[in-house]
């Protein structure tokens, strides 16, 4: 009986084990655990050349978003800017080395594996599919999926700008800088790519063929 | 009997879910036929090693609240402040919503998840009888807000990289910052490496038809 079982009309609730028969959705309605109320699954929107473009432009928007100021400071006829990078760096070179890292890894780094390895995946879907070394490469790239969606926190950084703009502005006179739109826009790019963006939905490419 | 006698579990029927893809597989494989990931049916040593997590992260609460997280030398002038006493001050310049984002994302929220995941811990440690929907709901919000308190770390380091002007004005973390860190990393990681599964198996039905009804 329970080989037999595995097939695909089943689910098990991630959080509380509970097995569910699964039925169709209608878009826009997701599924619901009736034990514990974790979302199960939902009906994708997911098309893959919609996500291409919109990781395309993410991708458009992640150097200069790193590369030009984000916040500008005029004290006493004296500038200083400062880009997402260097504020990483310049916490780390003052000793804390933690708080630098935790700040570069998920305002710059993680977003950056994230994009690349979202480009890759599909890529990997509209081409190469049927490549068995291809395959593994895409089957790495979902596995770390979870953690790089989870270290990238891009929605932080854009309201820390207006903390940071409006903490200083006590002292100082400040303005924001091109990187900030940058930045703004590298996060409303990445943040309409992961609404399209379904683990559940690539997985199922593996199981196909 | 498909209506109230539902709740048959995976396990009770020899399958498991693989934790990485969520791909349904029998419980008897130990890796996943999709993703090679290892499997476990239950993984009781989570809750020791979110215990672990969680208390430690207690204790680094006290030294990140306590020391200063930056310290600003205006025209000769150092003062130090700590989390508390840097709202307090936006308080006194009268910037409240400023205020209340950092008073939520660095004081709050650290707070409310370690209460909350001691809760969650001690109910399965504990067999303690609380609605497990209610438990299991306010893990889920845990596991969402708990970034949040990045933001402090993120306006500490745009502003030590700005303001760096000597004696005249500069900014520079202090000891709490990486404190301050720690205990979003564990608390992070508390709330990850539980098993939720065990909280269902532990409290039998008794609290789920409570809430049921």
């Amino acid at each position: 009986m329970a080989m037999e079982a595995v097939d695909n009309s089943i689910t098990l609730c991630q959080s509380c084990d509970l097995v569910i028969r699964k039925r169709a959705l209608p878009t826009g309605v997701r599924a619901i655990c009736p034990r514990c109320h974790t979302p199960l699954y939902d009906t994708p929107y997911c098309s893959i050349n919609g996500m291409l473009a919109l990781c395309l432009t993410a991708i458009f928007f992640f150097a200069p978003a790193n590369l030009f100021p984000v916040l500008e400071l005029e004290f006493l006829g004296s500038m200083r800017t400062t880009t997402v990078i260097e504020g990483a760096l310049s916490v780390y070179h003052q000793g804390y080395w933690l708080v630098g890292i935790a700040v570069l890894t998920s305002a710059v780094i993680a977003p950056g594996l994230l994009l690349l390895s979202i480009l890759m995946q599909i890529l990997i879907i509209k081409y190469g599919l049927n490549s068995p070394s291809l395959r593994t490469a895409f089957k790495h790239a979902l596995k770390i999926q979870g953690v790089l969606t989870q270290l990238t926190m891009l929605e932080i950084f854009v309201i820390s700008f207006l903390v940071a703009a409006f903490n200083l502005a006590d002292f100082a006179t400040v303005s924001f800088g091109f990187g900030t739109f940058c930045f703004t826009m590298l996060f409303i790019m990445t943040l309409f790519l992961m609404r399209e963006y379904d683990l559940e939905h690539m997985w199922s490419y593996l199981d196909e063929r | 009997m498909s209506d109230k006698q539902s709740t048959v579990l995976g396990k009770d029927i020899g399958l498991t879910s693989c934790p990485t893809c969520h791909k349904v597989t029998c419980a008897k494989s130990t890796h996943c036929s999709r993703c090679d990931a290892p499997l476990t049916v239950r993984d009781y040593s989570s809750v020791q090693k979110s215990w672990a997590l969680l208390i430690t992260a207690t204790i680094l609460l006290i030294p990140a609240n306590v020391y200063p997280i930056s310290t600003l030398t205006n025209q000769g002038r150092v003062t130090q402040d700590t989390i508390f006493s840097g709202i307090a001050h936006l308080v006194k310049t009268d910037m409240i919503p400023i205020a209340i984002i950092l008073f939520v994302a660095s004081i709050l929220v650290p707070i409310l998840k370690i209460v909350g995941l001691t809760i969650y811990l001690s109910a399965i440690s504990f067999k303690l009888p609380i609605s497990k929907k209610r438990l299991m709901t306010g893990f889920h919000i845990i596991e969402w807000i708990g970034r949040w308190s990045m933001l402090d770390l993120f306006v500490i380091s745009l502003t030590v990289a700005v303001v760096n002007m000597g004696q005249l004005l500069d900014a520079k973390p202090a000891p709490a910052a990486t404190a301050f860190a720690l205990v979003i990393l564990l608390t992070q990681l508390a709330a990850k490496v539980i098993d939720t599964r065990l909280l269902w198996d532990r409290l039998e039905a008794k609290d789920d038809s409570s809430t049921n009804a």
